[in-house]
């Protein structure tokens, strides 16, 4: 089954090509009624947390070439945590590419290695101005910025949209942010799209931003590929299942 | 009985950053989440353990009429964990799957005509009218945080997650449980839904693991030598 560094099988659902992604009709009148009248009867709680949007960009833990703009919707679970559904986009109609988790990293250090290897730090991005909070001033982002360089986070892309899935293919992806060295650096191209998109210039964020404090250090085990060189892939594997009652 | 008890560690939310978030809230745009216009209540057990089963909160957007996004928490209220994702798919896009694809997603037939997937707070009339399209489709879903075994993180890798595909499978206490707190009963609606119909060519065999359990393993890759890059920025 299509690991998540494996290009999916022949299908006319992957490869891009013509038509949207995803294929299919639009969504009717009659369903949107629906949807409206469900909107309104319903209490969306947990929805209603989502407080924040922030912009940034992501590699793909197993190929670093492969970078993509983000879009998180950032609710906060506590002082510590945060919890952010991704998009590719801020539009209406932006594909919902998979989930990222932020802790401080005070409840960082409680994770056992095997688990640190899964995460990665986000002070480049943010001292780089590759972060941002779109039309918030910086002034009143700063003390969550301030707080976000001193992050570690978890994404996992459940959607690769970027290489043309015209639907949600095969495992999660387990993504890396960028960082100052190496393959780590988003690519200029990339960058100035989003700028441009929302007029607004990274290097003058940069600059603005070296006044904020770095960690003191950087836990090795999180964007484990600086040291070890190595990404990390996710395999489908058949087993028993463990059951009460028949299955299927 | 509904959510994992277990706390998020960290402190309370400041009141500074409580401010911040109340301004970014009004500034800000959220697009893509208002397009969320739907909550769902339903059960995933893990695809490699059927005893193992969650209640998931399902909140909903279409992205046009065939394909649906979900974002999945552990409960209905403010405080509620982001446990996962779902996709939700027509039978004609499941059906272009490649067939390697096909055992990761599950069918929603069952869920739908035994009454247990259901919308809270609205009128069963209403919801039948949507449900009628759901029982059809197909779903995918993956979930990060093991809230069933009192993890207070997301650890460890995501899980695979299947939907019920017969009686018997649902723990009677999950069930009740949810049933009392929305004030429902699944065999009164289960009767109401007799009617609907699943996927037109029956559920595909390869749908629901195959049959089979699934999981999902971490594999080393290594990477292009990290010295062959040029350095992009001066």
């Amino acid at each position: 089954m299509a690991s998540s560094d494996q290009e999916p099988g022949p299908t006319p659902l992957a490869g891009g090509g013509e038509g949207p992604t995803p294929p299919g009709q639009p969504t009717t009148m009659g369903s949107k009624l629906l949807d409206k009248g469900a909107k309104m009867l319903q209490s969306m709680k947990p929805v209603r947390q989502l407080q924040q949007h922030a912009c940034s960009f992501a590699l793909y833990a197993h190929d670093h070439t492969r970078q993509i703009e983000t879009h998180l919707y950032i609710s906060r679970l506590n002082q510590n945590f945060l919890q952010c559904p991704i998009y590719d986009s801020d539009d209406p109609l932006a594909h919902l590419i998979g989930v990222e988790y932020i802790v401080a990293e005070n409840i960082f250090e409680t994770l056992p290695p095997e688990e640190q290897k899964l995460w990665h730090s986000h002070a480049y991005e943010i001292k780089s101005g590759l972060w941002v909070h779109p039309r918030v001033a910086e002034m009143i982002a700063k003390p969550e910025l301030k707080w976000l360089t001193k992050t570690y986070g978890k994404f996992w892309c459940t959607w690769q949209v970027d290489r043309g899935d015209r639907v949600p293919l095969g495992t999660p992806a387990l993504m890396m942010s960028p960082q100052g060295v190496n393959s780590g650096q988003v690519r200029p191209d990339l960058l100035k799209s989003r700028d441009d998109k929302y007029k607004m210039s990274s290097e003058e964020l940069k600059e603005s931003r070296l006044e904020i404090e770095e960690p003191e250090w950087l836990n090795p085990n999180a964007d484990y590929w600086k040291q070890h060189g190595k990404g990390f892939g996710l395999d489908v594997l058949e087993t028993d299942m463990k059951h009460m009652t028949p299955f299927p | 009985m509904a959510s994992s008890h277990v706390e998020v560690p960290g402190e309370a939310t400041e009141t500074s950053t409580a401010v911040v978030e109340t301004a970014t809230g009004i500034i800000q745009s959220f697009a893509p989440i208002n397009q969320i216009h739907q909550h769902l209540c339903a059960f995933h057990f893990y695809a490699d353990d059927m005893t193992r089963q969650v209640e998931a909160h399902h909140y909903c957007a279409h992205l046009n009429e065939e394909v649906r996004q979900c974002l999945i928490f552990d409960s209905s209220k403010a405080d509620a964990k982001l446990i996962g994702v779902e996709y939700i798919i027509s039978p004609m896009l499941f059906l272009a799957l490649p067939e390697e694809e096909k055992p990761l997603w599950h069918s929603h037939e069952y869920e739908v005509k035994s009454g247990v997937l259901f919308m809270p707070d609205l009128p069963l009339s209403v919801q039948r009218m949507d449900l009628e399209k759901v029982v059809k489709t197909y779903g995918k879903t993956f979930h990060f945080w093991q809230v069933d075994r009192g993890d207070a993180l997301p650890l460890g890798l995501p899980s695979i997650m299947m939907a019920l595909t017969r009686d018997g499978q649902l723990y009677d206490h999950l069930a009740k449980d949810v049933e009392n707190r929305f004030e429902i009963s699944f065999e009164k609606e289960r009767e109401n839904r007799a009617y609907m119909s699943g996927p037109e060519h029956g559920i595909h065999p390869l749908a629901n693991g195959a049959g089979k359990g699934l999981k999902l393993e971490l594999r080393d890759i290594d990477l292009p030598p990290l010295d062959s890059f040029p350095r992009i920025f001066v």
